[in-house]
């Protein structure tokens, strides 16, 4: 059995024993009992309620809430009707806040590790005390070795507080995990094509479009509120929705064509589309001579991938591959190719999300009804300048198309483990990231880069994982409890700048991060980094962007002008790529000395017996973010994970529907726990498929310990996109191992 | 005189996505207790690989026009509340289960405090102008809620020239929620 | 042609009807058959009374116009067995403070609302006509009041009887239309059910007479027990046939019971059902009783009744169990 986790490891040990951690539990577990059993009559007591719109942090779509309050507790979450990104409407995570406020399990003060006889425990802390070792340690760090061997991790919207204060600091090592494995390549790609991101939301024309092709996103599971509403009002008006997937999705469920096609094989695949596209002469001619550049580069690597070679490659008959190129060329401009979210699957995402950005650029579906939109942003000014010290280097990255527009991170996230273990990086500072089952590069790797880190920090808000191995552990409060920096940035349909504002004051001795930063800048002697309360900071932007801190809290939002989609008849477009065009051969790729146009490259297969594992989401929980979330884990279908198995794989493996066995990958690392055994038609038979996010090992997580098995414990390979940086994690297959 | 009220829900599965954002917002709108639900999703994928049909259904008390519930309690707890709904008097009910036994749809449930308890069409919205929770926050408008009495009708609108059925309408209940089938063609 | 397959996935939380119905455990069986043998009894000690006063048929009694030993014990015996039955219904309730709720209401189409009303009936009458059968150990006691009663009633013994009689086949076959008036559970909804109920109370009420009553009196109780076992073979035969034969609700509920191997108490349904219920308690006692009445020396003669007895507990259980763990309706 490996239980690879801490055991050997005898200089940062993970800690489990600490009963600190659950000082404010016997109160909390009555609590809960509250919330989640009510009388049933919600509304029929007179309390007061007071409803506080503010938004949601249980995935990065961030979409507006109204906080119902009553008897200074909240009793429901429903969304936000100002909010544009909600409509009035949730997805179930956005509801499932009240379960991760009163959590029982919440991290309740702050914790320092001491050794004691050879044995680690955590120590309750002052807030004060555990600032003080905090600025003492990281100052004596960059002493000794300099501001760059002090990094961040980070994910979630509070981290902006620390990233001003460290970057006041001198530290400029930021890395958020999910660059590497979703957003990044989505992200590169749709800058290195067409000069701008994919956007979150996707500017993808959902609702007023005819045919949408989409690769392995999986809307429905993976449940962006807004997609989802514009996906079903499209099939209302008549959408037409094609999944590739070697698995019967949800939305796969909801298709006029489910594909399923091999894993890993998505670029043949494209290119046979574009081959179909250009041989049928059914591409929009006009609009690739005005508006693109490397068409022949292109055709000189498609023309080859017949529908009958990528027939071969794929999996799917060669008819299927043309008529979905023709039905998508038929419709179009209204049809479009989804960008996805995750997109790295292997190391070849950035090229993948091209073939992606091509596809739609083939036929001429920008800025159309329907097809590739470009949203634009709320007109917010920056917030007010304060003097940095000088960079070493603005980005930290090795990889040379890594993010080049204003970076919320300078390096990828496998980079900080990489260096740490090259002693470049002495230092972690870890917001929001579960870092042991946060791939990076994979739970074995990232445990032995933690085991070498001189200090580290998390602020979380529940003991997971990553806290039993910190040093300093300072409980921030959460998402409902406080106030964040302004949500701004982001463009939409109707560009928008939303508040997070507390709908309760913060439970037991926890506190905002806006405040521990604050804090944690004092003691390093910071000046001038925050304004002297957070609503001051808050007013003073809103009032640059003629509103204000009061106005703005009654909504939550403030809202510009729609934007305006669509191109005019005769429109002359501009893009911001090297050649001001739309980059079919990418000029920076070729630069940086890769293949300028996607080339598809053969992944490794299965060992004999063994299956590549594929991954995904569930509606209902955000991996780390609601893993102990008892109200929303609650649904039978929530509480664990299963593993999807073909029915001929089951047989020649002797399973069972619901039997628990443990899983085995390549590289012989077995499942610390069992995993409940799913036999099922809607998987191919040479992949098995498991949510991600289970099979937590912290015993702490009183509701999470042992449910389901780790996805990130089977991650023993990774390849990494040489171009950006990204990690890829689907080289990995596993067997099964029946319980005794 | 106001007209009367005939509630009822017209559910398209073409659009619901099985993500249990109803389930939830019913159990934090009505305070229902742990390992309880009024309402739950249902997700049925029929055939075999590579050829498969899925339905995703949120299903619910069905407000029945003849409520085998209300036709066998026996202390009138359970009873037509006027208004298309079917409704539990919690301060009649003994406890006694013969409306979980009675009802084709397996909707009602135990409360820990000793009573019977189901979907009540949140009714208590109802009456303050306010969609159900479950309709509310709904992000595929699966879920409408309709006045059958309505005189332009939005439920006939959403329903025309698709296939629509009932559940179990053999077992004469009348049952007040229609279901658009999945297997409608997008934009039917 | 491939196999095709339905896959279902359900968020349902709810324990009372996951995997499937289970709202009623033991109290509910032994209630219907506590109440079942106390309508039996109460229909046999009734037209026992008629036979004696009207046609002088019956066993010998105590010369005081009332019948014999076993039909003055099974008098009082129909009230207790009935009060103790509707103790587990009370127990069984999950608010059993509200039980006064029955009682500030006539639901019509309840059954149960109908029963609760029929039991306020059944009461009265019941313990009147066990007074009026025990009246001379009562008129020993010297009890003014009662003395007062018996008087006042004493010529009205056997209309009251005749009442009760009905009251008592109301009481057996209400037990079996609680069941069977739940058109959701496939097993339960059979229009035989309530006859089912009522034959086996009425068995089962014999052979319990047929212990108590002294040795002079038995051959009467053990004919009557015979012919009650005969009808009630002729009875289950039609209850299944007719699920058998039913639609796929019936049929395939029918087979849950008669053929299922769902365990109860370790033993598969079909075996409670063939082995236990139909053959050890329908079989074995009427061959007994067929034998005794043959002349036929039989060492244990306690051993029919008792089986009698075993079976129609059985049967209860087996109905309410197998009725719920079949599934709903479809
Ligand atoms: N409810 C919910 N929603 C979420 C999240 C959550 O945790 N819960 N997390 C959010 C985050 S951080 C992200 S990154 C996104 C991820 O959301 P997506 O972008 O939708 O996720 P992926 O992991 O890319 O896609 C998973 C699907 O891809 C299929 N797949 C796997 N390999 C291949 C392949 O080689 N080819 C093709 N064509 N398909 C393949 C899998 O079978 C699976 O159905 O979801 C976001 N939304
Ligand atoms: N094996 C495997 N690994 C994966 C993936 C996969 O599919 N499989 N998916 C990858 C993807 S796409 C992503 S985006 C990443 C995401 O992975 P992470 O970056 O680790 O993010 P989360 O799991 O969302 O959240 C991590 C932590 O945030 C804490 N947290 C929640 N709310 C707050 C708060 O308000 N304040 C603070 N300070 N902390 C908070 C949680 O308690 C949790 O410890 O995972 C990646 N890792
Ligand atoms: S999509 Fe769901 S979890 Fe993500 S922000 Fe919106 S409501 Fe919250
Ligand atoms: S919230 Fe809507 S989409 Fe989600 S399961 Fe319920 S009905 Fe379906
Ligand atoms: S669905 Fe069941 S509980 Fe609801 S009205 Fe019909 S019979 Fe009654
Ligand atoms: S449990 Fe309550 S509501 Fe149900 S039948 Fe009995 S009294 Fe009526
Ligand atoms: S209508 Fe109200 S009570 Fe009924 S399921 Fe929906 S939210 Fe729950
Ligand atoms: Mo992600």
């Amino acid at each position: 059995m490996n239980m690879s986790h801490g055991q050997d490891m005898n200089r940062r040990d993970f800690i489990k024993i600490s009963s600190l951690f659950l000082a404010g539990s016997a109160a909390m577990s009555t609590q809960i009992g509250r919330t989640f059993s009510g009388t049933g009559n919600a509304l029929a007591g007179e309390h007061a309620e007071k409803v506080v719109h503010s938004f949601c942090e249980h995935c990065f779509w961030r979409c507006g809430i109204a906080a119902h309050v009553r008897d200074g507790r909240i009793y429901k979450i429903t969304g936000s009707e100002h909010h544009p990104l909600s409509n009035g409407k949730l997805c179930p995570r956005g509801t499932g806040g009240i379960g991760q406020i009163y959590d029982p399990d919440r991290l309740a003060h702050p914790l320092i590790r001491e050794r004691k006889g050879g044995q680690s425990t955590y120590r309750k802390a002052t807030w004060d005390e555990a600032i003080t070792l905090t600025a003492e340690k990281l100052y004596q760090i960059k002493e000794k070795y300099g501001p760059q061997a002090i990094a961040m991790l980070h994910h979630g919207y509070g981290y902006t507080f620390f990233k001003e204060m460290f970057k006041s600091f001198g530290v400029n090592k930021f890395a958020k995990p999910s660059f590497d494995f979703c957003c990044g390549p989505r992200h590169q790609g749709y800058i290195l094509t067409y000069g701008h991101s994919a956007g979150t939301p996707e500017g993808i024309d959902i609702q007023n479009s005819k045919y949408v092709i989409f690769f392995g996103t999986h809307y429905g599971e993976n449940m962006h509120n807004t997609a989802v509403q514009e996906i079903s009002e499209g099939i209302r008006r008549g959408l037409k929705i094609v999944v590739f997937d070697p698995r019967f999705s949800t939305l796969a469920g909801k298709a006029e064509k489910w594909l399923p096609i091999k894993a890993g094989t998505d670029i043949a695949m494209m290119q046979a589309m574009m081959n179909v596209l250009i041989t049928e002469n059914l591409y929009d001619k006009q609009f690739v001579e005005e508006n693109t550049v490397g068409f022949d580069e292109l055709w000189a690597e498609v023309r080859e991938m017949t529908p009958e070679k990528a027939a071969e490659i794929t999996d799917i008959p060669a008819e299927d591959i043309r008529d979905v190129a023709r039905r998508f060329a038929s419709f179009a401009p209204s049809a479009a190719v989804h960008p996805g979210r995750r997109t790295q699957w292997y190391a070849d995402g950035t090229q993948r999300v091209r073939c992606i950005a091509i596809l739609n650029a083939l036929v001429g579906n920008y800025k159309m009804p329907g097809g590739v939109v470009k949203y634009e942003k709320y007109k917010l000014p920056k917030a007010p300048h304060h003097h940095y010290p000088e960079f070493e280097k603005e980005i930290w990255s090795q990889y040379p198309l890594f993010t080049d527009i204003k970076p919320s991170n300078t390096m990828a996230s496998h980079e900080v483990m990489q260096q740490t273990m090259n002693d470049e990086i002495k230092a972690w500072f870890v917001y929001g990231v579960n870092v042991p089952e946060t791939v990076t590069l994979g739970r074995k790797a990232t445990l032995e880069a933690i085991d070498k880190v001189d200090f580290l920090v998390a602020v979380d808000t529940l003991p997971m994982e990553v806290t039993g191995y910190a040093d300093v552990v300072l409980p921030e409060c959460t998402y409902l409890e406080r106030y964040d920096d302004l949500d701004g940035g982001r463009p939409y349909r109707t560009p928008f700048v939303a508040l997070r504002q507390p709908a309760v004051e913060p439970m037991f001795d926890s506190k905002p991060g806006n405040e521990i930063a604050r804090m944690l800048a004092d003691k390093l002697d910071l000046h001038g980094v925050f304004e002297d309360s957070v609503e001051e900071y808050l007013d003073k932007r809103l009032k640059a962007a003629g509103s204000s801190l009061e106005e703005v809290k009654k909504t939550g939002v403030l809202l510009g002008e729609p934007t305006d989609l669509y191109r005019k008849p005769g429109e002359k477009l501009t893009f911001k790529t090297p050649s001001g065009k739309i980059e079919l051969a990418s000029s920076k790729m070729r630069e940086a000395g890769f293949s300028a146009v996607p080339k598809y490259i053969k992944h490794p297969e299965a060992p004999e017996g063994y299956y590549r594992i594929l991954t995904g989401r569930k509606p209902m929980l955000t991996f780390g973010r609601t893993a102990n979330n008892r109200f929303l884990n609650e649904l039978p279908t929530a509480r664990e994970n299963d593993i999807w198995v073909n029915p001929e794989v089951a047989k020649q493996h002797g399973l069972t529907h619901g039997e628990y066995v443990h899983l085995k990958n390549q590289a012989g690392v077995v499942s610390e726990f069992p995993i409940r055994v799913k036999v099922t038609e809607r998987i191919r038979k040479d992949a098995v498929y498991m949510v991600h996010g289970y099979g937590h090992y912290f015993k702490k997580l009183n509701w999470a310990y042992k449910r389901g098995a780790s996805h990130n414990q089977l991650i023993s390979q990774t390849e990494i996109d040489k171009a950006i940086g990204a990690v890829g994690f689907q080289n990995n297959f596993v067997t099964f191992i029946k319980e005794a | 005189m106001a007209k009367q009220k005939n509630y009822g829900m017209v559910i398209d599965t073409r659009v619901c996505v099985a993500c249990s954002a109803c389930v939830y917002a019913c159990k934090s709108e009505n305070g229902v207790p742990e390992g309880y639900c009024r309402d739950w999703v249902v997700q049925e994928t029929e055939g075999a690989y590579p050829k498969l049909r899925m339905e995703n259904r949120s299903e619910r008390c069905q407000h029945c026009e003849n409520a085998p519930c209300v036709t066998y309690c026996p202390t009138g707890a359970s009873h037509y509340a006027g208004d298309g709904t079917v409704q539990v008097n919690r301060y009649r009910c003994t406890g006694c289960k013969a409306c979980l036994a009675a009802c084709p749809y397996d909707a009602r449930y135990v409360h820990p405090e000793g009573y019977v308890d189901k979907c009540s069409l949140c009714k208590h919205r109802l009456e303050q102008g306010l969609e159900t929770a479950c309709v509310s926050v709904c992000p595929t408008t699966s879920l409408n809620l309709v006045d059958f009495n309505e005189p332009e009708a939005k439920a006939d609108e959403m329903m025309n020239g698709k296939e629509v059925y009932r559940q179990k309408e053999h077992a004469g209940t009348n049952p007040s929620l229609y279901w658009i089938s999945a297997s409608n063609k997008p934009g039917a | 042609m491939t196999e095709t397959t339905t896959e279902i996935i359900s968020t349902k939380l709810n324990p009372n009807v996951l995997p499937h119905l289970h709202i009623w455990e033991w109290h509910i069986p032994l209630y219907l058959f506590l109440g079942g043998m106390a309508g039996g009894l109460l229909v046999i000690t009734s037209i026992m009374i008629v036979l004696k006063r009207r046609f002088g048929i019956g066993p010998r009694d105590e010369g005081d116009g009332c019948p014999c030993l076993a039909v003055r014990i099974g008098s009082i015996l129909s009230p207790v067995l009935l009060g103790v039955g509707m103790l587990f219904l009370f127990l069984d309730l999950a608010h059993p403070l509200y039980v006064w709720a029955f009682y500030t209401t006539i639901q019509p189409t309840s059954p149960m609302s109908a029963g609760s009303w029929i039991l306020i009936a059944f009461f009265p009458l019941a313990v009147l006509q066990a007074m009026l059968v025990n009246k001379k150990f009562l008129r020993e006691r010297n009890i003014g009041i009662v003395n007062k009663l018996i008087d006042w009633t004493e010529d009205h013994l056997t209309p009251v009887a005749l009442v009760n009689a009905h009251i008592g086949v109301g009481i057996g076959i209400y037990t079996g239309i609680l069941l069977s008036f739940f058109s959701a559970r496939p097993l339960w909804s059979s229009s035989i059910l309530g006859m089912l109920f009522l034959v086996s109370g009425i068995s089962s009420a014999a052979a319990l007479m047929l212990l108590l009553a002294p040795d002079d009196e038995k051959p009467t109780y053990s004919m009557i027990d015979a012919n009650a076992i005969w009808i009630e073979l002729v009875v289950v035969g039609l209850f299944v046939l007719g699920g058998i034969t039913g639609p796929a609700n019936s049929s395939g509920a029918m087979m849950h019971l008669i053929a299922g191997d769902y365990q109860m108490a370790g033993l598969s349904y079909m075996i409670w059902f063939w082995g236990i219920f139909v053959a050890l308690g329908l079989l074995v006692p009427l061959l007994l009783e067929f034998l005794e009445a043959a002349g036929v020396h039989i060492k244990f003669p306690q051993v029919a009744p008792v089986l009698v007895l075993i079976g129609g507990l059985v049967l209860r259980f087996l109905i309410v169990f197998a009725g719920q763990t079949y599934h709903t309706f479809m």
